[in-house]
Protein backbone atom coordinates (compact mmCIF):
# COMPACT_ATOMS: atom_id res chain seq x y z
CA UNK A 1 0.00 0.00 0.00
CA UNK A 2 1.49 3.35 -0.97
CA UNK A 3 0.33 5.54 1.93
CA UNK A 4 2.44 8.47 3.12
CA UNK A 5 2.96 8.19 6.89
CA UNK A 6 6.01 10.41 7.14
CA UNK A 7 4.18 13.39 8.67
CA UNK A 8 2.75 11.48 11.67
CA UNK A 9 5.06 11.64 14.70
CA UNK A 10 3.78 9.74 17.77
CA UNK A 11 5.09 7.17 20.16
CA UNK A 12 2.35 4.74 19.06
CA UNK A 13 2.58 2.74 15.85
CA UNK A 14 2.13 5.20 13.02
CA UNK A 15 -1.42 5.54 11.72
CA UNK A 16 -1.84 6.92 8.23
CA UNK A 17 -3.95 10.07 8.17
CA UNK A 18 -7.40 10.13 6.54
CA UNK A 19 -6.04 12.41 3.82
CA UNK A 20 -3.28 10.01 2.83
CA UNK A 21 -5.71 7.07 2.83
CA UNK A 22 -8.13 9.03 0.64
CA UNK A 23 -5.35 9.95 -1.79
CA UNK A 24 -4.20 6.33 -1.94
CA UNK A 25 -7.77 5.13 -2.54
CA UNK A 26 -8.19 7.63 -5.37
CA UNK A 27 -4.92 6.35 -6.82
CA UNK A 28 -6.50 2.87 -6.98
CA UNK A 29 -5.36 1.35 -3.68
CA UNK A 30 -8.32 -0.67 -2.35
CA UNK A 31 -6.43 -1.58 0.81
CA UNK A 32 -6.34 2.09 1.80
CA UNK A 33 -10.13 2.27 1.55
CA UNK A 34 -10.45 -0.89 3.64
CA UNK A 35 -8.39 0.89 6.34
CA UNK A 36 -10.74 3.88 6.21
CA UNK A 37 -13.71 1.51 6.56
CA UNK A 38 -12.09 -0.22 9.53
CA UNK A 39 -11.48 3.16 11.16
CA UNK A 40 -15.05 4.44 10.90
CA UNK A 41 -17.25 1.34 10.72
CA UNK A 42 -18.01 1.34 14.47
CA UNK A 43 -19.29 4.91 14.25
CA UNK A 44 -21.46 4.15 11.21
CA UNK A 45 -22.76 0.86 12.63
CA UNK A 46 -23.69 2.61 15.89
CA UNK A 47 -25.56 5.36 14.10
CA UNK A 48 -27.33 3.02 11.65
CA UNK A 49 -28.43 0.74 14.49
CA UNK A 50 -30.38 3.68 15.94
CA UNK A 51 -32.62 3.70 12.87
CA UNK A 52 -32.51 0.17 11.50
CA UNK A 53 -35.28 -2.34 12.07
CA UNK A 54 -33.03 -5.40 12.25
CA UNK A 55 -29.45 -6.54 11.85
CA UNK A 56 -29.82 -7.08 8.12
CA UNK A 57 -30.95 -3.50 7.67
CA UNK A 58 -27.95 -2.27 9.70
CA UNK A 59 -25.65 -4.15 7.33
CA UNK A 60 -27.52 -2.80 4.28
CA UNK A 61 -27.33 0.80 5.46
CA UNK A 62 -23.62 0.50 6.33
CA UNK A 63 -22.80 -1.04 2.96
CA UNK A 64 -24.76 1.69 1.19
CA UNK A 65 -22.89 4.37 3.16
CA UNK A 66 -19.43 3.06 2.37
CA UNK A 67 -20.27 2.29 -1.27
CA UNK A 68 -21.51 5.87 -1.74
CA UNK A 69 -18.39 7.15 0.01
CA UNK A 70 -16.16 5.08 -2.24
CA UNK A 71 -17.92 6.07 -5.45
CA UNK A 72 -18.01 9.78 -4.54
CA UNK A 73 -14.62 10.03 -2.86
CA UNK A 74 -13.29 12.24 -5.64
CA UNK A 75 -16.01 14.78 -4.79
CA UNK A 76 -14.90 14.96 -1.14
CA UNK A 77 -13.58 18.46 -0.50
CA UNK A 78 -11.32 18.60 2.49
CA UNK A 79 -13.17 21.58 4.03
CA UNK A 80 -14.66 19.32 6.75
CA UNK A 81 -13.32 16.18 8.44
CA UNK A 82 -13.86 12.91 6.58
CA UNK A 83 -15.88 11.59 9.53
CA UNK A 84 -18.35 14.47 9.21
CA UNK A 85 -18.74 13.83 5.48
CA UNK A 86 -19.28 10.12 6.12
CA UNK A 87 -21.81 10.82 8.89
CA UNK A 88 -23.74 13.04 6.50
CA UNK A 89 -23.96 10.13 4.04
CA UNK A 90 -25.04 7.83 6.90
CA UNK A 91 -27.80 10.23 7.98
CA UNK A 92 -29.10 10.41 4.41
CA UNK A 93 -28.97 6.62 4.01
CA UNK A 94 -30.84 6.17 7.30
CA UNK A 95 -33.43 8.72 6.22
CA UNK A 96 -33.91 6.82 2.94
CA UNK A 97 -34.27 3.53 4.86
CA UNK A 98 -36.93 5.05 7.13
CA UNK A 99 -38.88 6.38 4.14
CA UNK A 100 -38.68 3.03 2.35
CA UNK A 101 -40.00 1.30 5.46
CA UNK A 102 -42.85 3.78 5.82
CA UNK A 103 -43.96 2.91 2.28
CA UNK A 104 -43.72 -0.81 2.99
CA UNK A 105 -45.89 -1.11 6.10
CA UNK A 106 -48.31 0.62 8.40
CA UNK A 107 -47.84 1.21 12.10
CA UNK A 108 -48.19 -1.39 14.82
CA UNK A 109 -48.59 -1.46 18.59
CA UNK A 110 -45.74 -1.90 21.06
CA UNK A 111 -46.67 -5.55 21.71
CA UNK A 112 -46.38 -6.34 17.99
CA UNK A 113 -43.08 -4.57 17.67
CA UNK A 114 -40.15 -6.92 17.05
CA UNK A 115 -36.66 -5.94 18.20
CA UNK A 116 -34.29 -7.78 15.99
CA UNK A 117 -31.09 -5.75 16.11
CA UNK A 118 -28.95 -8.19 18.04
CA UNK A 119 -27.10 -6.56 20.92
CA UNK A 120 -24.58 -9.12 22.08
CA UNK A 121 -23.56 -7.20 25.20
CA UNK A 122 -27.04 -6.38 26.40
CA UNK A 123 -27.85 -9.14 28.84
CA UNK A 124 -26.16 -7.39 31.77
CA UNK A 125 -27.90 -4.14 30.93
CA UNK A 126 -31.51 -5.17 30.97
CA UNK A 127 -32.95 -1.88 32.19
CA UNK A 128 -31.17 0.21 29.60
CA UNK A 129 -32.17 -2.28 26.93
CA UNK A 130 -35.85 -2.10 27.89
CA UNK A 131 -35.72 1.69 27.92
CA UNK A 132 -34.07 1.66 24.52
CA UNK A 133 -36.68 -0.72 23.12
CA UNK A 134 -39.58 1.31 24.47
CA UNK A 135 -38.00 4.43 23.07
CA UNK A 136 -37.30 2.78 19.74
CA UNK A 137 -40.92 1.75 19.44
CA UNK A 138 -42.04 5.29 20.32
CA UNK A 139 -39.55 6.70 17.81
CA UNK A 140 -40.99 4.45 15.12
CA UNK A 141 -44.25 6.43 15.43
CA UNK A 142 -42.57 9.66 14.39
CA UNK A 143 -42.22 11.11 10.92
CA UNK A 144 -38.87 10.21 9.38
CA UNK A 145 -37.48 13.75 9.60
CA UNK A 146 -38.54 14.12 13.24
CA UNK A 147 -36.97 10.79 14.11
CA UNK A 148 -33.69 11.73 12.46
CA UNK A 149 -33.56 15.04 14.36
CA UNK A 150 -34.50 13.74 17.82
CA UNK A 151 -32.16 10.73 17.52
CA UNK A 152 -29.20 12.87 16.53
CA UNK A 153 -30.03 15.47 19.19
CA UNK A 154 -30.91 13.34 22.20
CA UNK A 155 -29.18 10.02 21.58
CA UNK A 156 -26.12 10.90 19.53
CA UNK A 157 -25.45 14.19 21.30
CA UNK A 158 -25.18 16.46 18.25
CA UNK A 159 -25.99 20.16 18.56
CA UNK A 160 -28.73 21.85 16.55
CA UNK A 161 -26.09 23.49 14.36
CA UNK A 162 -24.36 20.16 13.69
CA UNK A 163 -27.66 18.50 12.82
CA UNK A 164 -28.43 21.35 10.47
CA UNK A 165 -25.08 20.76 8.78
CA UNK A 166 -25.57 16.98 8.62
CA UNK A 167 -29.10 17.07 7.23
CA UNK A 168 -29.05 20.25 5.18
CA UNK A 169 -32.14 21.56 7.03
CA UNK A 170 -32.11 25.04 8.58
CA UNK A 171 -31.46 25.40 12.31
CA UNK A 172 -34.97 26.70 12.97
CA UNK A 173 -36.38 23.75 11.01
CA UNK A 174 -34.34 21.37 13.17
CA UNK A 175 -35.61 23.06 16.36
CA UNK A 176 -39.23 22.85 15.22
CA UNK A 177 -38.86 19.18 14.31
CA UNK A 178 -37.20 18.40 17.65
CA UNK A 179 -40.04 20.14 19.51
CA UNK A 180 -42.71 18.31 17.52
CA UNK A 181 -40.93 15.00 18.04
CA UNK A 182 -40.89 15.48 21.82
CA UNK A 183 -44.61 16.30 21.83
CA UNK A 184 -45.45 13.21 19.78
CA UNK A 185 -43.20 10.97 21.89
CA UNK A 186 -44.82 12.14 25.13
CA UNK A 187 -48.28 11.53 23.69
CA UNK A 188 -47.34 8.08 22.40
CA UNK A 189 -45.86 7.04 25.75
CA UNK A 190 -48.93 8.26 27.61
CA UNK A 191 -51.23 6.39 25.23
CA UNK A 192 -49.14 3.27 25.72
CA UNK A 193 -49.43 3.60 29.51
CA UNK A 194 -53.21 4.01 29.30
CA UNK A 195 -53.51 0.93 27.12
CA UNK A 196 -51.50 -1.15 29.58
CA UNK A 197 -53.61 -0.10 32.59
CA UNK B 1 -48.40 17.77 28.72
CA UNK B 2 -47.15 17.39 32.25
CA UNK B 3 -43.62 17.87 33.55
CA UNK B 4 -43.70 14.18 34.47
CA UNK B 5 -43.93 13.25 30.83
CA UNK B 6 -40.93 15.45 30.06
CA UNK B 7 -38.93 13.92 32.89
CA UNK B 8 -39.86 10.43 31.83
CA UNK B 9 -38.83 11.11 28.27
CA UNK B 10 -35.51 12.56 29.44
CA UNK B 11 -34.92 9.46 31.60
CA UNK B 12 -35.59 7.24 28.60
CA UNK B 13 -33.20 9.27 26.48
CA UNK B 14 -30.53 9.12 29.18
CA UNK B 15 -30.92 5.35 29.57
CA UNK B 16 -30.76 4.77 25.82
CA UNK B 17 -27.83 7.18 25.49
CA UNK B 18 -25.84 5.54 28.26
CA UNK B 19 -25.50 2.31 26.32
CA UNK B 20 -24.24 2.07 22.81
CA UNK B 21 -25.50 -0.98 21.02
CA UNK B 22 -22.82 -3.63 20.71
CA UNK B 23 -22.57 -4.29 16.98
CA UNK B 24 -19.07 -5.79 17.13
CA UNK B 25 -20.24 -9.22 15.93
CA UNK B 26 -21.85 -7.65 12.86
CA UNK B 27 -18.77 -5.56 12.18
CA UNK B 28 -16.56 -8.63 11.84
CA UNK B 29 -15.21 -9.03 8.31
CA UNK B 30 -17.36 -6.12 7.16
CA UNK B 31 -14.47 -4.76 5.08
CA UNK B 32 -14.16 -8.09 3.27
CA UNK B 33 -17.87 -8.19 2.44
CA UNK B 34 -17.86 -4.56 1.37
CA UNK B 35 -14.80 -4.83 -0.87
CA UNK B 36 -16.30 -7.95 -2.51
CA UNK B 37 -19.49 -6.02 -3.23
CA UNK B 38 -17.56 -3.07 -4.61
CA UNK B 39 -15.62 -5.36 -6.95
CA UNK B 40 -18.88 -6.99 -8.04
CA UNK B 41 -20.42 -3.58 -8.79
CA UNK B 42 -17.38 -2.62 -10.83
CA UNK B 43 -17.59 -5.86 -12.81
CA UNK B 44 -21.28 -5.34 -13.55
CA UNK B 45 -20.63 -1.82 -14.82
CA UNK B 46 -23.12 1.00 -14.98
CA UNK B 47 -26.77 -0.17 -15.34
CA UNK B 48 -28.72 1.05 -18.38
CA UNK B 49 -31.11 3.20 -16.36
CA UNK B 50 -28.16 5.07 -14.84
CA UNK B 51 -26.83 5.69 -18.35
CA UNK B 52 -30.18 7.17 -19.39
CA UNK B 53 -30.10 9.54 -16.43
CA UNK B 54 -26.55 10.56 -17.32
CA UNK B 55 -27.63 11.21 -20.92
CA UNK B 56 -30.41 13.57 -19.83
CA UNK B 57 -28.25 16.76 -19.81
CA UNK B 58 -26.83 15.95 -23.26
CA UNK B 59 -30.31 15.33 -24.66
CA UNK B 60 -31.59 18.55 -23.05
CA UNK B 61 -28.79 20.54 -24.71
CA UNK B 62 -29.60 18.90 -28.07
CA UNK B 63 -33.28 19.80 -27.75
CA UNK B 64 -32.42 23.41 -26.95
CA UNK B 65 -30.02 23.62 -29.91
CA UNK B 66 -32.63 22.17 -32.29
CA UNK B 67 -35.28 24.56 -30.94
CA UNK B 68 -32.99 27.56 -31.36
CA UNK B 69 -32.00 26.47 -34.86
CA UNK B 70 -35.57 25.87 -36.03
CA UNK B 71 -36.71 29.19 -34.54
CA UNK B 72 -33.95 31.09 -36.30
CA UNK B 73 -34.11 29.17 -39.61
CA UNK B 74 -35.85 31.07 -42.38
CA UNK B 75 -35.74 29.50 -45.86
CA UNK B 76 -34.84 32.03 -48.49
CA UNK B 77 -37.82 32.87 -50.63
CA UNK B 78 -37.15 32.22 -54.30
CA UNK B 79 -38.02 34.80 -56.93
CA UNK B 80 -38.02 32.04 -59.53
CA UNK B 81 -41.66 30.88 -59.91
CA UNK B 82 -40.72 27.65 -61.76
CA UNK B 83 -38.26 26.67 -58.99
CA UNK B 84 -40.89 27.32 -56.31
CA UNK B 85 -43.49 25.14 -58.16
CA UNK B 86 -41.08 22.30 -58.94
CA UNK B 87 -39.84 22.31 -55.32
CA UNK B 88 -43.45 21.87 -54.18
CA UNK B 89 -43.96 19.07 -56.71
CA UNK B 90 -40.88 17.26 -55.48
CA UNK B 91 -42.27 17.29 -51.96
CA UNK B 92 -45.60 15.99 -53.28
CA UNK B 93 -43.88 13.18 -55.24
CA UNK B 94 -41.76 12.16 -52.28
CA UNK B 95 -44.85 12.05 -50.08
CA UNK B 96 -46.63 9.84 -52.63
CA UNK B 97 -43.70 7.44 -52.86
CA UNK B 98 -43.47 7.16 -49.08
CA UNK B 99 -47.17 6.62 -48.56
CA UNK B 100 -47.46 4.28 -51.57
CA UNK B 101 -50.20 6.21 -53.30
Amino acid sequence: MNVDTSTTVTSEPEQPSDESLISATLAGDEGAFALLVARYKRRIFGLSARFARDSDEVEDICQEVFIKAFENLAAFRHDAPFEHWLTRIAVRASHDALRRRRREKGQSGYDDYVFEVRDYGAEARQEARLARELLKWALSRLKEEERIVITLLELEGYSVREISSLTGWSESNVKVRAHRARQVLKRVLEESDERQR
Amino acid sequence: MSDNADERLDRLFAAARSERMDTSAQEEHFETRLMARLRERRREGIPWYALIWRAVPVLAVLVVLIAVYSASYKPTASDDLFAAISSGQEDYLVQNVLTGE
